[in-house]
């Protein structure tokens, strides 16, 4: 008996500090005493540690600190984000996409303007001018850019020494050093027909015409026009010819190129962290090269960039606060820590890049011998981008005539550009 | 305790006795017994009821989950049915149907018959029930690790000098489908197996041993006695594999994710693809209630039929 009333005053007690624990929050950056804490989601799960240790630094020199929530699905994280917009939870900052997927929440009027965030880091010098049209929606910015990426080729040391190969500084010497590696039984290139599909199709393209690369991003060319279908199929006699590696095998890319599965990675620049985690050093096991342009006679060589917007909700309920850290994340103290913790470049020429090869390309690229085109996945019109992925999809696995695939990317860019006038 | 009225009515109303007036029945735990099932009723009102209504509602729609839907009328159910991608997704999902009915049932069966009345039956069985205690996200990476391009299928017969060691069994349609059915039998014949077996031992005894008295055995057993006798529980066998096949979604999500080119989608998959890859929530809504309805009518109309048969044996 006596046992039972133990039992009850214990889950009385437990009650009341479930009830007690549940009605608090102490997450109000306004209202704490510490360091206040902001909620932030992003997609990127796996960058829970270099997210954390910006924030660590953030708690130190500006007394807020990362509420970090991380989902490793990127199709969850975004109806996620997309349902909390009808709730009074939403996200203080988060990640999200540039172009067509940013214009989507500023057309809701979803996300509080970064305009007076842009101004001060433009006239600091923390981000390049260039940078700004990506998050320009009408007349005003919004978000600032969480991550900055060039897409190179990535190349395993060890296997270009073995077969005294050297970093190729034109197309043609490019097909020379793949052709090498095909003839000795070793993949040249990384393929996959699993989301990243569309890489090869943009190097390929920018390398050729980077005209023709804007144009079809911005709906004023077509898919079936006939440079186009020439890059198409200058990849379906790359694929035929046997210069990729198995595009089903679902091993990553990193881990592909350290097995030697294939020799070269066309990829991000965040590669760099990825091939470090797998216990590949940089300028020892693994380097990087820009991939020469594919038409030698451009004046510029065409380097694909990235970049990935870190927004606050308008209406958040610690939106002031957010704002005030997004403006912090653009500064030089935040994008040391962030690029090294992470292995990359930043959008900010003053941050300290301690991977060396990458610090130079952070410098190159402000140089006028590279032309920056957005990456095709921002580039392109999200109902155009899933139409497209799909056929670059089933192109790299079953290579054939591409015109049909053309056509039915090309139909939904027609659905897309005449409804947007 | 009063009487239940239930007396006949009389034949004829004119000159009949005047009728008693009809006590209504009186049932004390009547009231107490509604509250007792109202949170029930509000929980599947609210998880069940009303999100079906919404998708209803959202299907009709033009919605990309930001602002306010647009109503677009049956606009996203004629777009489906001019979809390439949505014809092949029916395409598959008639194949799962037709395979995860067919052989899992039928190796279970087998499994079943063949262990029956052994005396190391149980352990026979074993093994093809361990699958099932597998989630399908676990059996969709273990076959992922098999089937994949060099994976261990490939593997297994470049040891052993055999043809198909070159094949794409997960890229090529509609070869991947077919080896994902593999995949599902896999996990599902160890519990049909059991269910058959459950069956089985619930078939009394004398009219088998009056049936192999009379000279029957084998084919002629299981045809005329075995088969007739278990068929409440293929009823409930295949029912059960006919709605799980109409829904399949996890399997085919880890080993494919509905490619390469979405030419191995089901429709629940396409369902999600739609829903939540593309932001096209009326579409995916359409395609929701689409498959909710072929599922439901799939469903009773076996069983209607399958319970009727067996009221007329």
């Amino acid at each position: 008996m006596r046992m039972r009333h133990s039992g009850l005053v214990a889950a009385a007690a437990a009650s009341v500090l479930v009830l007690a624990a549940c009605g608090g929050d102490d997450d109000d950056a306004e209202g704490a005493t510490g360091p206040g804490l902001i909620n932030f989601y992003t997609d990127k799960g796996a960058w829970e540690p270099q997210f954390l240790d910006v924030s660590d630094v953030s708690e130190l020199s500006l007394g807020l600190g990362l509420d970090f929530t991380g989902y490793s699905d990127a199709d969850q994280y975004s109806a996620f984000i997309r349902q909390s917009f009808r709730t009074n939870e939403k996200p203080d900052l988060f990640t999200w996409h540039t172009g067509s997927e940013l214009e989507d929440l500023v057309a809701e009027d979803l996300l509080a303007p970064t305009t007076h965030i842009w101004e001060s880091a433009v006239g600091n010098g923390d981000v390049p001018e260039a940078l700004r049209e990506h998050f320009t929606v009408g007349e005003e910015q919004y978000c600032v850019p969480m991550n900055a990426a060039y897409w190179v080729m990535y190349y395993n040391k060890a296997i270009f020494e073995q077969y005294g190969l050297a970093e190729p500084t034109s197309w043609t010497e490019l097909m020379t050093v793949a052709d090498t590696l095909k003839d000795n039984g070793v993949a040249p290139f990384y393929e996959t027909n699993i989301l990243f599909s569309f890489v090869w199709f943009q190097t390929l393209l920018a390398g050729t015409d980077p005209e023709l690369y804007n144009a079809l991003s911005s709906g004023e060319a077509s898919y079936t026009d006939p440079g186009v279908v020439a890059v198409m199929e200058q990849w379906r006699t790359m694929l035929e010819a046997g210069y990729f590696g198995d595009p089903g095998d679902q091993t990553t890319p990193q881990d592909q190129l350290k097995n030697g599965n294939v020799a070269m990675i066309n990829f991000g620049t965040f590669l760099s962290g990825q091939l470090n985690s797998v216990a590949m050093e940089s300028g020892t096991d693994y380097d990087f090269f820009v991939i020469p342009n594919v038409n030698a006679e451009l004046p510029q060589t065409s380097l694909i960039f990235e970049t990935g917007p870190m927004c606050t909700a308008k209406d958040a309920e610690n939106e002031t606060s957010a704002l005030q850290y997004a403006e912090w994340w653009m500064g030089e103290e935040a994008q040391t820590t962030w690029a090294n913790a992470r292995g990359d470049v930043s959008f900010n020429p003053k941050a300290l890049v301690q991977d060396q090869p990458l610090a130079e390309l952070n410098e190159q690229s402000a140089s006028g011998d590279y032309l920056l085109l957005e990456r095709y996945f921002e580039a392109t019109p999200t109902p155009v981008l899933t139409a497209a992925l799909d056929g670059f999809s089933a192109f790299v696995t079953n290579p054939g005539d591409p015109m049909p695939i053309l056509e039915t990317i090309q139909a939904e860019a027609d659905a897309y550009w005449s409804s947007e006038g | 305790m009063s009487a239940p009225a239930t007396a006949a009515p009389p034949t004829s109303a004119r000159g009949s006795a005047p009728r008693e007036p009809r006590r209504r029945h009186r049932n004390t735990y009547a009231w107490p017994a509604r509250a007792f099932s109202l949170p029930a009723v509000v929980v599947v009102a609210v998880l069940l009821y009303l999100p079906f209504l919404w998708t209803t509602w959202i299907s009709l729609t033009e919605y990309d989950g930001l602002g306010s839907p647009e109503w677009v009328g049956l606009d996203k159910y004629r777009a489906m049915f001019d979809d390439a991608n949505f014809l092949t997704s029916l395409r598959n999902t008639l194949l799962w149907v037709v395979g995860t009915i067919t052989v899992p049932v039928a190796l279970g069966l087998l499994i079943a018959m063949l262990s029956h009345g052994l005396r190391f039956g149980a352990w026979l069985r074993l093994p093809f029930l361990i699958p099932y205690a597998i989630s399908g996200v676990a059996v969709g990476i273990v076959w992922v690790f098999v089937l994949q391009n060099g994976g261990g299928l490939s593997q297994a017969l470049d040891a052993f000098g055999l043809p198909g060691a070159d094949t794409r069994w997960l890229l090529d349609a509609p070869m991947n489908t077919v080896v994902m059915i593999g995949a599902a039998a896999w996990q599902q014949t160890g519990v049909n197996a059991l269910l058959f077996v459950i069956g089985l031992q619930s078939i009394p005894r004398e009219p088998i041993e009056a049936a192999r008295l009379d000279g029957a055995s084998g084919w002629r057993l299981f045809r005329h006695l075995y088969w007739p006798m278990l068929r409440p529980l293929t009823t409930v066998v295949v029912g059960l594999g006919l709605v799980a096949s109409l829904k399949t979604f996890d399997i085919v999500w880890i080993m494919t994710q509905g490619g390469p080119g979405r030419n191995s989608e089901t429709l629940a998959v396409t369902m999600y693809e739609e829903t939540f890859v593309n932001s096209a929530y009326g579409s995916g809504s359409a395609v929701a209630v689409f498959l909710s309805a072929v599922t439901f009518l799939a469903a009773i109309t076996y069983l209607r039929r399958q319970l009727s048969t067996e009221r007329t044996v």
